[in-house]
């Protein structure tokens, strides 16, 4: 769960008095896990600052900012990254240009997680996988690994951007523990001994069975190591309901600068990665037809209020002009005041 | 035999410029960060070298101190740049600025009863009949002949170097260097502390830098801080002349462009003395290189266009 409690940020805080802008004004969100909202507002609504207060790209100037209901106010934009994935408007801001696919891809494997000085950055497994989910998305990128991504088109390394911030980047089992207990509502002891519980006596089971697997001779070495991966595997299994932070997703405008075709092609991918992995997410988007069509609650922002919230049934009977009367109104009432 | 010696005398001053250049290289290229600190690491790792050196300490001891200093140059850098906030090219400067008074008085250690001095004369001392070792000497005693053994323990120091920066630029870590240069946004959003990549990588540049002073110092026998100055573009000069011949494809291709790059340009030079060039006109020549160099892409993008008219042409005329 995702909750902005009474945020409120201001640009040009320390220049003239003219030049102070309110971007976000006491702002009260709450997004339940699972849930695809799209944000629609108008330029300098505060829905771009929104979302760079959820990453930590900026901090704001009073309130707090609850991830599964811990305060990550604080938290810089790098310790966050293991829970957000964020596709940026600008195609060319999300991946490096003058690095290859497969090392754009190695960088978002190991989101928010620790890079070693030591080890290898490639490996032969990730790359099998890379290849399993690039081509799911059809666009021909799986051929193409090891070419820069500098000389793709603003569609194929958007699709890539997009794939970097969805791809499931499994936390070592170490981290599995760490944020069940900071983050699951329950107290932390209570927490850490119920996952102990079910870790404790799946590690040894796991590592009397590799050791059974070691001893059988009747095995080829081959058999042995298909074997232990699938008891690994297994193993694997029981820790990762644990497993609490689903990725949360923010697209900001990520089809704002591609051609209508490719737009579409990349938002149909959207909303069928955020579907199978049942991500809670976050899309800012101009298209107001796009705004109806995907997700299951939308919200308007209107000079750094939220002026609108709907879900379920409600948004699913909203036409585009019940949108722009809100937006009319909205003006409105900006002008009286 | 004078054929050898140029050819000799080529590699002992380019190969501690391949080490400068690949310095270079990682902060003007992967950091996109024109880092003036080169200058001062370079003449504090050799000084401090020459002066560990000078008052007998084991002279690969030297050498790693003298590489470690230029990594403290690094990290001061890095932390005015990322931490203070101060720009780039400033935050080079001022720590070049400093470097200058620290070379002064490392200097001055062997020079009793003064605080600083601007030069440290190892070869006089050897003359003198002082049994100072460099790491050269360590592996083949002093001797006239010895240039071969010199070049081996450097090109040895260079192609460990060459291999250990590949490595390291290809591990989790160096990836994540490299991804911050390139992309400082989408590296923090991928979860990388791009602050401490970024001194790091400054501060591995510098480290190397320092090496290649104190591999010079160990050659050149002497130090002083006229001596030891304008490295910087000799190390920007190669980049773009290896870059310009030997391409730049991928990292390995363009790390060992890097390293040619500074090997041709000591051999231009040299060359160029040697052909009747005078010295006073060197600085000149190193103007009309890089100019040529940089000019190096245009040309290829010229000549390629010109042929490819000319295909055209021919596919028309046979249409």
């Amino acid at each position: 769960m995702l909750e902005l409690r009474n945020v409120t940020k201001s640009f040009n805080l320390t220049g003239a008095k003219e030049d102070l802008r309110v971007a976000l004004d006491h702002i009260n969100l709450q997004i339940e896990s699972g849930e695809f909202v799209t944000i629609i507002g108008g330029n300098g609504s505060g829905k771009s600052t929104t979302m760079n207060i959820l990453t930590g790209v900026l901090k704001p100037d009073s309130g707090q900012v609850l991830l599964n209901n811990v305060d990550v106010t604080n938290m810089n934009e790098h310790q966050r990254a293991a829970y957000f994935g964020h596709v940026f408007q600008d195609p060319m801001m999300g991946t490096s240009g003058d690095m290859s696919v497969l090392e754009n891809l190695e960088i978002a494997y190991r989101r928010g997680r620790k890079h070693s000085p030591f080890l290898w950055g490639f490996k032969k497994s990730h790359k099998e996988e890379f290849i399993r989910e690039l081509k799911r998305f059809d666009l021909g990128l799986e051929d193409r690994l090891n070419q820069k991504v500098g000389v793709m088109s603003g569609g194929q390394r958007q699709a890539l951007t997009l794939l970097m911030a969805t791809m499931r980047n499994k936390p070592t089992h170490k981290t599995v523990k760490k944020d069940y207990i900071t983050f699951s509502e329950k107290d932390h002891d209570v927490a850490r001994k119920e996952f102990e519980s079910v870790y404790k006596p799946a590690l040894t089971e796991f590592k009397k069975k590799k050791h059974e697997i070691r001893n059988n001779k009747s095995l080829s070495y081959k058999e042995k190591r298909n074997a232990i991966a699938e008891a690994y595997e297994e193993f694997d299994k029981k820790v990762r309901q644990f497993d609490l932070t689903k990725q949360i997703l923010l697209l900001d405008e990520h089809t704002a600068a591609l051609d209508p075709k490719t737009a579409n092609k990349v938002l149909e991918l959207t909303d069928k990665i955020v579907k199978e992995n049942q991500m809670t997410t976050l899309m800012i988007t101009h298209n107001m037809r796009d705004a109806i069509k995907y997700g299951n609650r939308l919200i308007m922002f209107h000079t750094g209020h939220i002026i609108f919230d709907v879900s379920g049934e409600e948004k699913a009977k909203l036409t585009v002009e019940d949108l722009l009367k809100k937006f009319d109104e909205a003006d409105k009432k900006a002008v009286e005041m | 035999m004078d054929f050898l010696n140029v050819i000799f005398n080529i590699l002992t001053s380019a190969l501690p410029c391949c080490l400068l250049a690949i310095g270079v290289f990682l902060t003007f290229r992967l950091l996109n960060f024109a880092d003036m600190t080169a200058e001062g690491s370079f003449l504090l790792g050799a000084a401090l070298t020459a002066a560990c050196i000078y008052n007998g300490l084991n002279a690969f001891l030297a050498t790693i101190l003298g590489m470690c200093v230029g990594v403290l140059c690094g990290i001061l850098t890095g932390v005015l740049n990322r931490v203070l906030k101060i720009p780039k090219l400033l935050s080079g400067i001022i720590t070049l600025t400093a470097s200058a008074s620290i070379a002064l008085l490392i200097m001055g250690i062997t020079k009793p009863g003064d605080l600083f001095a601007t030069q440290i004369p190892l070869a006089s001392s050897l003359a003198k009949g002082s049994k100072i070792q460099t790491i050269y000497s360590t592996f083949y005693p002093w001797n006239e002949f010895n240039r071969l053994v010199e070049v081996i323990v450097m090109a040895a120091i260079v192609l460990i170097v060459i291999v250990g920066v590949y490595y390291f630029f290809g591990t989790e870590y160096g990836m994540a260097i490299r991804a911050t240069g390139m992309n400082e946004k989408m590296a923090s959003s991928q979860g990388i502390n791009t602050t401490v990549a970024t001194i790091a990588c400054i501060a591995i540049s510098n480290g190397l830098i320092a090496l290649a002073g104190a591999l010079y110092v160990q050659d050149a026998l002497s130090v002083s801080t006229v001596s030891a100055t304008g490295y910087l573009v000799i190390g920007l000069s190669s980049i773009l002349i290896g870059e310009a011949i030997f391409g730049k494809r991928s990292f390995k291709n363009w790390l060992i462009s890097v390293a040619l790059g500074a090997v041709l340009y000591f051999t231009i030079i040299t060359v160029a003395i040697k052909l009747g060039l005078k010295t006073e006109f060197k600085s000149l020549l190193y103007a009309v290189l890089i100019t040529i160099a940089l000019c190096i892409p245009l040309m290829k993008q010229g000549f390629k266009s010109l042929f490819k008219k000319k295909e055209r042409e021919d596919n028309h005329a046979r249409a």
